[in-house]
């Protein structure tokens, strides 16, 4: 079996990655896993959060819609800006990394960088974030995705939380410019779970552990 | 009545010394779950902390202490602050 065809199936079953849409950071001396697996592939990231503003991990992503790349990098996560308002919180991160890239036997060094805003209350929530990746000779691409959502009840810490929610990805170098997914976002604690399908036709599966 | 008042003063402080703080942080940007296990964890970290409750709806940390011990307001805001929340006010009571 080829690296690259274990490493899918791997982060596809077992692994952890990187949800955008979360927030990149824990509190201090936390640590998350996360793993989002959606149109653009699977991806992976494990991070600790040592100071109020950074993290540090690591990050892995099998491409797919387009080249099937694999990424592996470490990542730096900073809060650049963050407002904490009676009723919500917004903030602007920053999240990069260089690694090495992989496609079809051939390793380049790769860069990428995301900025996410968001802003969150108990019964709203919206993201932006653009994000750049250059692999080397390989691809060089820029993509954005946003998101709204609404909780159809103010639940409580303890309680379950429900999210629907509605994503728009736009990729100019990929054959689907535009891609809409809506989906059901549910989180208890510190344990998150989405899913969703795409307009493309692509299960969205992602979820994210703290501890 | 030297030593009536010296009784008085020692049970006075006996009682200062062994009660518990109870103490109400109002605090901002606290939405999710994630916000208030990170909130709760920190705290139960701390040594003088007996219990934390958070309580989202009406953005109140209520930290209750273990007996004869405190936590400072500055201390307070440095671990709210650690976990990336502001804190608009804090009340006591014993």
């Amino acid at each position: 079996m080829k690296t690259t065809t274990f490493l899918s199936l791997l982060l596809t079953t077992f692994s952890p990655a990187l949800i955008s849409e979360a927030k990149p950071l824990s509190y201090v001396g936390g640590t998350m896993v996360m793993q989002e697996n959606d149109e653009t592939g699977h991806t992976v990231s494990l991070d600790y959060t040592f100071i109020p503003t950074n993290a540090f991990g690591f990050y892995l992503k099998q491409e797919e819609n387009g080249k099937e790349i694999l990424m592996v990098t470490p990542e730096f996560n900073t809060l650049l800006k963050r407002w904490n308002l009676p009723d919500g919180q917004g903030n602007i991160f920053n999240m990069t990394g260089a690694g090495l890239a992989r496609y079809q036997g051939n390793n380049q060094p790769c860069l990428w960088t995301a900025f996410l805003a968001d802003y969150e209350s108990r019964r709203w929530f919206f993201s932006y974030e653009p994000r750049f990746v250059w692999d080397g000779d390989i691809e060089k691409s820029v993509w954005q995705r946003t998101r709204i959502g609404i909780a159809p009840y103010l639940a409580k810490y303890n309680d379950l939380n429900t999210w629907i929610m509605f994503q728009v990805d736009h990729h100019p170098a990929k054959h689907d410019h535009f891609v809409a997914t809506p989906l059901i976002r549910f989180f208890y604690k510190t344990y998150l779970f989405e899913v969703g399908y795409s307009s493309n036709q692509h299960i969205m599966i992602n979820w994210q552990i703290q501890f | 009545m030297k030593n009536y008042l010296l009784t008085l003063v020692v049970i006075f402080g006996l009682t200062a010394a062994v009660s518990a703080d109870t103490i109400k942080a109002t605090v901002n940007g606290m939405v999710c779950g994630f916000c208030a296990t990170g909130i709760e964890k920190t705290f139960k970290a701390q040594p003088e902390v007996k219990t934390v409750d958070v309580d989202l709806e009406n953005k109140l940390v209520t930290i209750q202490t273990k007996q004869g011990q405190t936590l400072q307001d500055s201390k307070i805001k440095k671990l709210l602050g650690n976990a990336g929340y502001s804190v608009v006010a804090v009340a006591r009571q014993k």
